[in-house]
């Protein structure tokens, strides 16, 4: 008897408890937002409007290593400032334009250097305090100054001279450009920063150690912005919770101010491996996915209710280049073995060798089909400047023996190349070793030239010592690396021209070395001061097709990016370029129900 | 000698010792003739038949024949056997050159297929080249570092370890705080810092003495311990006091005297110090540090399948090496083990 009473007792113990449970799973209680009234200028969005709350989960590889605009460098730290900070403008990259962020509206002067930003008037930062033209100036005095070196000084001046800043009024600012810089909008749109937070670190000089990962987890609300959440807690290499800032500048056209969502959650996992076996699993809502893992995550898809889209090529680029350096390190001993300068720097050789690499082959094997042979600098991806009339080079060993043989190349009985001078030909290459893909293309490659009778030998690196071999000692034969694609092609001005410092096969080079060097050096220059993108366009058209003919750099593969979303998500606008969640403060879900 | 060969003689006799002697013995034979027994070289690929599964084989036509496949499933690489159509496998034919033994210039091997067929006994890898022979040069690589490794460790464990015991006084102490030392730093974390010394542009074969050297510099110290302490035991002894009066040199002594006295410690040590070796090589490589592509080793083969989709989409023969290592790792073990209870029965780990 007693034994059935205890079962009974712990039945309805157990039951009570998985009610609790359910009601916990299925209803996630938000504490209750601030109230406060919207800014006048408030910029009401057009998607239709949604239902507030619920919690968006993402996970993430790497942890951001800072929170300050001016140190961070990396991708995650920018990512999450991006979050917390808002720029003078922004690209939306459906409409595929830049449009009002902080700035309201803008004018550009007849000459094209100077512009006139109209803030939006209200605007607040998240702890209360008022946004206004000091703001700006502040932030642009920070950038500039001498004391806080950092990348954004570059990107901020033209022809050496940084931009003028001057404050019209409380709600107006105007920047003034030495010489037409043509992607100033796109570029404009950097994080501004509070000057009532961060007024007192600039002035005693310690503003590059201000809003740093520690700052992030002991006081998450001195990091104030005016983005569309504020952090409400940080662990490093845990978790990252984003909360809505209460006062976001933005609402729908219910009046409810924006974000929809409660909570956005980030945690921080070992490795790529991690997060996507979290996905596929049902613990996050969004997953970039590689081109090989894509089959098995689809197979969970009707179980955690998600969808794996594909998003087409990558804007990434990866490429095989010569070193063509002519010059020597201080013994006197020459970079390149001259024989070896000599086949590097013959457009035939290294055309031949493009000719000789089986890109469909490492796709179709290598990457399961999802990817796409690379003929030019920018990638197919970035339909706005890509240009698909350049050379291309498709698998044809027959082809790269003929113009190997018209370059003076021999194939002995022995089944190896030799130039005209005897030299057998060989050479290394060397990339870095913890990525996995770079190495398939390197061993592809080798077998590739093997076929040719050209050996070649593999070394694989760490990353800073690969970097630092092809930039500071020039001690390398070939090499394999990738760009990451920008949205504009003045990215890139410093892998295209001569005097830049990844214009790798032959970097900082006083004069150009070569007639084609020096008319790429030209367009580029050329691009810089019209504010016309058809003429832009043409320029930009004309140095992919020289990069094309010349194979400087002999680009393999772009893989198609994955991105996975769970389906409860509204509001999803996919750009033709970036990530499905760009507008993370629009979207949002339904009601979820007990499952 | 009399006393090894009846070492030898007693591990044959006990059942244990004679499974774990054939499977190494078998190893260490097809490392040997790896280059003859495998069918393609480890840089050969096919990326028409990448993550293949493993082949099967069949008779028919008088012959074995090996399955041809087709690509059915490209999403997941999944391939489907063609019923009926085979390749006819070929015993002696001639593929990729090579030295037997690194001597006899040969391109004979076991068994091949003719192209574009190909055999794939383990499956492919990521770019289709056949695991097979990768697993059998890998083994090359895996089994001989044990080898070498414990060779530096034995002659130097026992010549410092001899000298220091048998001599005492400054060199000792010296050659004792050394090794204090070395030991007191974290294995994995000084190997690590050793490798990161490496100049950048070593051939395979360098890259893969110096391993060794780390490997075996991390691993000495204790075997000198040891030896030491036997040592200092053994020179108050009669016989080696005898011998002292007698006025041999003390090189005789150590040589004549007090080495046949610990080799008995010295081969159990030895052979159980292998698996660290094999371990070690393989904990390197997968952390991307040791042999390099396009070599192979268990170790690299094995980080090389870290990944999930090896899981997800079952290809599950790119493990298969990490199943080499365990057999090894536990024959060696096993072998140290036997060889103990043989030197001192008075311990005993295993129940026979």
């Amino acid at each position: 008897m007693r034994d059935i009473r205890f079962s009974k007792v712990f039945r309805i113990g157990f039951a009570g408890l998985a009610v609790f449970f359910c009601a916990c799973g299925s209803e996630i209680e938000s504490e209750g937002r601030e109230e406060h009234p919207l800014p006048e200028g408030v910029d009401v969005v057009e998607r239709p409007p949604g239902v507030a709350g619920d919690i968006f989960t993402g996970t993430s590889a790497g942890t951001p290593a800072t929170f300050n605009p001016l140190v961070a460098e990396d991708a995650t730290s920018s990512d999450a400032i991006q979050r917390l900070l808002s720029g003078l403008t922004r690209f939306d990259p459906v409409k595929d334009e830049v449009v009002p962020s902080l700035a309201e509206s803008w004018e550009i002067s007849e000459d094209g250097r100077s512009f006139t930003f109209h803030l939006r008037r209200g605007v607040r930062w998240s702890d209360g305090e008022p946004f206004t033209a000091d703001d700006v100036i502040f932030t642009f005095d920070a950038i500039y100054d001498e004391r806080y070196p950092n990348r954004m000084q570059m990107e901020f001046s033209v022809g050496g001279e940084p931009f003028e800043v001057e404050k019209i009024d409380d709600y107006t600012v105007r920047i003034t450009t030495a010489e037409i810089y043509a992607p100033f909008l796109l570029y404009i749109g950097t994080a501004i920063l509070p000057k009532h937070k961060l007024y007192e670190a600039y002035e005693n000089g310690t503003l590059l150690r201000a809003w740093t990962i520690s700052t992030a987890s002991r006081t998450p609300r001195e990091i104030v912005g005016t983005g569309p959440f504020r952090i409400r807690s940080f662990r490093p290499a845990q978790r990252m919770i984003y909360e809505p800032n209460p006062h976001y500048w933005r609402a729908d056209q219910e009046g409810r101010r924006l974000p929809y969502v409660d909570f956005f959650i980030e945690r921080f996992v070992q490795d790529q491996n991690a997060t996507m076996v979290a996905f596929a699993s049902g613990q996050s809502d969004h997953q970039a996915i590689t081109p090989d893992q894509v089959a098995w995550i689809r197979r969970n898809a009707e179980l955690h209710d998600y969808t794996v889209s594909d998003r087409g090529p990558s804007t990434s680029t990866s490429f095989i280049w010569f070193n063509q350096n002519p010059g020597s390190n201080e013994n006197g001993t020459p970079f390149v073995e001259p024989h070896k300068l000599k086949w590097f720097t013959d457009q035939r050789f290294r055309q031949a060798i493009s000719y000789g690499i089986d890109r469909q082959g490492l796709i179709d094997g290598v990457i399961f089909g999802r990817g796409e042979p690379l003929w030019s600098s920018i990638s197919p991806a970035n339909r706005q400047w890509h240009n698909p009339d350049v050379k291309q080079y498709p698998y044809d060993p027959e082809r790269a023996r003929e113009l190997l043989e018209a370059a003076g190349f021999e194939r002995r009985a022995d089944g190896n190349l030799y130039d005209a001078e005897g030299n057998r030909v060989t050479f290394s290459i060397i990339t870095n070793e913890d990525n996995r893909l770079r190495a398939n293309m390197a061993t592809v490659f080798m077998e590739n030239m093997k076929d040719l009778g050209i050996e070649v030998r593999l070394r694989l690196l760490d990353f800073s010592n690969f970097v630092n071999r092809i930039m500071e000692s020039f001690n390398y034969e070939a090499g394999l690396l990738g760009f990451t694609g920008g949205r504009d092609p003045h990215g890139g001005m410093s892998i295209y021209s001569s005097g830049g410092r990844l214009h790798v096969w032959h970097p900082n080079q006083p004069e150009p070395a070569t007639d084609w060097e020096a008319r790429i050096d030209e367009l580029m220059q050329m691009q810089l001061r019209t504010l016309d993108e058809d003429e832009r366009r043409e320029y930009f058209n004309e140095v992919q097709r020289i990069m094309s003919e010349q194979m400087p750099l002999i680009y393999l593969i772009t893989p198609n990016i994955y991105e996975g979303l769970r389906n409860r998500w509204n509001n999803i606008d996919p750009p033709n370029m970036g990530s499905l969640i760009w507008n993370l403060d629009e979207i949002w879900a339904e009601k979820r129900l007990l499952r | 000698m009399t006393r090894r060969k009846g070492m030898f003689r007693q591990v044959l006799e006990r059942p244990l010792g004679v499974v774990v002697l054939s499977v190494l013995g078998l190893f260490y034979l097809i490392a040997l003739f790896a280059d003859f027994l495998s069918p393609y070289e480890t840089s050969d690929q096919d990326l028409q038949k990448t993550y293949h599964p493993p082949t099967a084989v069949f008779w028919d036509d008088g012959g074995l024949q090996v399955q041809r496949y087709e690509l059915a499933d490209p999403e997941v690489m999944g391939y489907a056997k063609i019923e009926g159509e085979g390749a006819p496998i070929q015993f002696f034919a001639r593929g990729f050159e090579y030295r037997l033994l690194g001597l006899i210039p040969m391109d004979r091997h076991l068994f091949q297929v003719e192209a574009p067929d190909r055999i794939f006994l383990l499956g492919s890898d990521e770019t289709g080249r056949d695991n097979f022979s990768r697993l059998l040069f890998g083994s090359r690589i895996s089994l001989s570092i044990g080898l070498v490794g414990i060779s530096i460790i034995m002659v130097f464990g026992f010549m410092i370890g001899g000298f220091a015991g048998y001599f005492g006084g400054f060199f000792d102490s010296v050659t004792m705080r050394f090794i204090e030392l070395v030991m007191a730093i974290p294995g994995l974390y000084l190997l690590l810092v050793l490798r990161s010394t490496f100049p950048e542009h070593l051939s395979p074969a360098q890259t893969f003495f110096l391993i060794v050297l780390i490997l075996s510099f991390l691993a000495w110290g204790g075997t000198a311990r040891i030896i030491r302490g036997m040592t200092l035991s053994l020179r108050n002894r009669q016989f080696v006091l005898a011998a002292e009066v007698l006025g041999q040199s003390s090189w005789k002594i150590i040589w004549k005297h007090i080495l046949p006295n610990v080799f008995s410690y010295l081969i159990v040590a030895a052979s159980l110090s292998i698996p660290g070796f094999i371990l070690g090589e393989a904990a390197l490589s997968f952390l991307g540090l040791g042999i390099q592509e396009p070599s192979a080793s268990w170790g690299l083969m094995l980080s090389q399948a870290q990944d999930m989709k090896v899981f997800m989409l079952n290809f599950w023969w790119l493990l298969i090496p990490a199943a080499a290592i365990f057999v090894t790792v536990i024959a060696f073990n096993v072998l140290g083990d036997v060889l103990r209870d043989i030197v001192d029965p008075k311990q005993k780990f295993l129940n026979r």
